[in-house]
């Protein structure tokens, strides 16, 4: 500061009015954005979901449709892929503004719920701006947790064996409901020996089939508030799946990592994946060559374990419009115009309504409705089990030290000890 | 104003021997009134301070030593979440990894960034090109596009793989192994060593030519110089670079996270501290679990710093001292 010359009064209350002004413009704009009706008595709700383009551009086409029937009603939409999703959703949740309408999965209905962000729809049901009719199969249930529906489910999946046809079919294996454990993983080893590719993509790691295992045993991955399985039992699943990793007929977790964000499966280092039945949407656009559902293994030749999951729409317990939230989803799982737009993309359209106003035509899309027809008329399909608050964190363990033990760099007794202890910490949090 | 004060006061005491005595200004009406719109000037970014930093810290701090998940109001439980911290194999395993990228990375980058600054030091023809096309690394290496490329140059079958495997070194990406994949991270900081390059740079045209001169008449060969000479004239920026390159290391964030694609993994091999930090706060929900591993970190560094602080009187020669 070097200059002599003092700095006239002027300019320096000049200078104070343009900070504060800067300052006082940057509050406004900060806060901005909250209010979100306008004066003419149109609403403007948030619709938030996890998903890639192709949903995304579905979804925008079935709003289009909801505003048209709508005027007074606008919806904003937002959406990335999972991991991101939630970790957003968590922060607008906890500083209060989360989305109006968002999906959501069992996984989350008791975390979110005893946080009281979950809107409990019932009320909505009851004053006529949702219908709960004409759900298939019963699936409203998945959305119910003590009493309150807390999702309204648009489909429903079930875990499935996803295979690419091509190698099972050269290396003759014809999978059929109510095989085995034993004859799957004979049928994986053929396949290795055979068609020198590694059978699965690394089954050990997934909760939701580590639970159809357990249910096929009497038990299952959770309880109401904990762990429905011990340490032993988790010790034999994994120590039996690091050494089908070792004997090459599941893909070398060093290659499942890289294929990443591709499923190994589509990248050609696999022959078959367990995940969710309205997945194999994405292996057909990912790969090469044509996959197919196969059924699940069994212990006894009969029970799967499998029960009918969903994608729901939840709503925001903090929403200013819970009427036109309500409306909504109303339309959002009951319109067949929308049922049409959206087809299996989020499992097999979850109301009557819309289920009949879509024909599957692609293949991927007919294999789903076939399968869960298929796993209906077997009889196997039980009823979902709870899912406690920290239940996606426990899933998210399962996977990530089921990943560590498979690459070797932690013993399986350590990886289980350490899965216990995180489970706890979440399950009590 | 403050600021300026207490810079003087912690520079080391031969610059405060050349500044030739001020009196201490301030009382006078005018100083006063100068004074008062300098803070006016600064006031946005003193309220942008206050509020965006300031007032986030505190809050950690307190949070730190708190049981918070965001939802529920904290819960004050003392020393447990430090305490923990050590009986958590994660965060063991977090501190290792970082331990281990700093400690490699940080004195590679700084090799590097010396031998080019030297070979870079001498005028000739196309100087300005090269030193440009050192120093873009710095700028785009820490955007995640870079971070995408890295992933695909050393997946499997990628170039990396192929380069190694026809030198018969090893085959298989780096980014899957979790033994490689650290090294994948490494070589992305060492590739933007072009910004300490840059201050050794200007550090190498300080030293006064007559030294050299002198040395040479006196016989000393190159290698001699550069022991002699090039280096503890160097020393006060080699320092400056290695506080600012170690203290720029244990803060890796994005680069491991979209190496490992969103993941730190695989098995833990890219969980750098920041980024378990992140899956505690913003995947589990354990704000309080975050917060004091924040707290560790600025202790960490800062006991790092100290140290660097308190060796520099071993290996640091400054002009003025009179040896």
């Amino acid at each position: 500061m070097g200059n002599n010359g003092s700095v006239e009064r002027r300019t320096v209350l000049k200078a104070a009015g343009a900070s504060v002004a800067a300052l006082g413009l940057a509050a406004t704009t900060g806060c901005g954005g909250g209010g979100s009706g306008a004066g003419d008595g149109t609403v403007t709700i948030r619709y938030a979901w996890w998903g890639a383009d192709e949903r995304a551009k579905r979804i925008n086409r079935s709003i289009a449709l909801f505003e048209k029937k709508y005027p007074k009603i606008k919806v904003q939409t937002d959406f990335q892929d999972y991991v991101a999703f939630w970790e957003k959703f968590q922060t607008q949740a906890a500083g209060g503004n989360p989305p109006d309408v968002f999906q959501n999965a069992v996984g989350f209905l008791r975390k979110y719920d005893k946080r009281g962000i979950l809107l409990d729809l019932k009320s909505q049901i009851d004053a006529g701006n949702l219908s709960l009719k004409n759900f298939r199969a019963g699936v409203e249930k998945v959305g119910q947790v003590d009493g309150k529906q807390l999702g309204i489910p648009v489909g429903s999946n079930t875990m499935s064996l996803v295979v690419d046809e091509k190698v099972f079919e050269k290396a003759g294996v014809d999978p059929k409901q109510g095989w085995t454990w034993d004859e799957y993983f004979a049928a994986l080893k053929r396949i290795h020996d055979t068609q020198k590719v590694a059978g699965d993509t690394g089954y050990f790691s997934i909760m939701y089939l580590y639970d159809l295992y357990l249910r096929q045993n009497g038990k299952a991955f959770f309880t109401e508030d904990g762990l429905g399985f011990d340490e032993a039992d988790l010790t034999e699943w994994w120590a039996d799946g690091y050494n089908r990793v070792k004997a090459g007929i599941i893909t070398d977790p060093k290659r499942v990592e890289q294929d990443k964000p591709k499923s190994s499966l589509s990248a050609g280092h696999a022959a078959s994946e367990f995940t969710w039945d309205n997945f194999t949407v994405r292996y057909t656009a990912e790969g090469d060559s044509s996959y197919g559902l196969a059924p699940i293994p069994t212990t006894d030749g009969r029970q799967t374990g499998q029960y009918l999951a969903s994608l729901m729409l939840s709503a925001s317990a903090h929403t200013k419009h819970p009427e036109e939230v309500a409306r909504f989803i109303d339309f959002m799982v009951h319109d067949p115009e929308v049922g049409k737009i959206m087809g299996y993309d989020r499992g097999i359209l979850a109301t009557t309504e819309q289920f009949d106003a879509f024909q599957p035509s692609d293949a991927p899309s007919k294999a789903i409705a076939q399968y869960e027809k298929d796993v209906a008329a077997a009889g196997v399909l039980g009823a979902i089990t709870p899912h406690p608050a920290g239940a996606d964190t426990v899933e998210a363990a399962f996977l990530r030290i089921g990943g560590d033990m498979s690459q070797g760099t932690t013993k399986v007794s350590d990886a289980v000890k350490q899965f216990f202890s995180e489970a706890k910490t979440a399950l009590s949090a | 104003m403050g600021t300026a004060v207490t810079l003087v006061k912690d520079s080391p005491p031969e610059a405060q021997r050349a500044r030739p005595a001020h009196p201490v200004a301030g009382t006078r009406p005018g100083r006063r009134r100068e004074n008062l719109a300098g803070y006016l000037f600064m006031s946005p970014w003193i309220a942008g301070f206050l509020l965006l930093t300031a007032g986030p810290m505190v809050a950690s701090l307190y949070f730190a030593f708190t049981d918070y998940d965001l939802f529920d109001s904290p819960r004050w439980i003392g020393f447990d979440n430090f305490t923990t911290m050590f009986d958590d194999p994660r965060w063991r395993k977090s501190v290792e990894v970082t331990a281990e990228y700093v400690v490699i990375g940080t004195p590679l980058k700084l090799l590097l960034a010396l031998g080019v600054a030297l070979l870079l030091a001498r005028s000739r023809r196309g100087q300005a090109f090269y030193r440009a096309a050192f120093y873009a690394p710095s700028l785009i290496g820490a955007s995640v596009s870079v971070g995408f490329v890295w992933r695909a140059l050393f997946s499997d079958d990628a170039v990396v793989d192929r380069v190694q495997t026809f030198l018969g070194f090893r085959s298989g990406g780096w980014v899957g192994d979790p033994e490689w994949v650290l090294y994948s991270l490494v070589a992305l900081t060492v590739w933007q060593f072009g910004a300490p390059m840059v201050i050794f740079l200007a550090g190498l045209k300080q030293v006064p030519r007559e030294l050299y001169e002198a040395a040479e008449v006196d016989g000393a060969g190159p290698l001699r110089r550069f022991w002699s000479i090039t280096l503890p004239m160097l020393s006060p920026v080699l320092f400056f670079n290695v506080l600012l390159e170690t203290i720029h290391s244990f803060q890796i964030f994005g680069s491991a996270y979209v190496v490992s694609n969103a993941t730190c993994g695989p098995a833990d091999a890219t969980l750098v501290y920041t980024c378990y930090l992140y899956q505690k706060g913003f995947k589990e929900s354990q704000m309080g679990f975050a917060s004091a591993m924040a707290w560790m970190l600025l202790l960490a560094v800062a006991l790092v710093t100290a140290v660097l602080f308190w060796s520099q009187k071993r290996w640091v020669h400054y002009e003025e001292d009179a040896r």
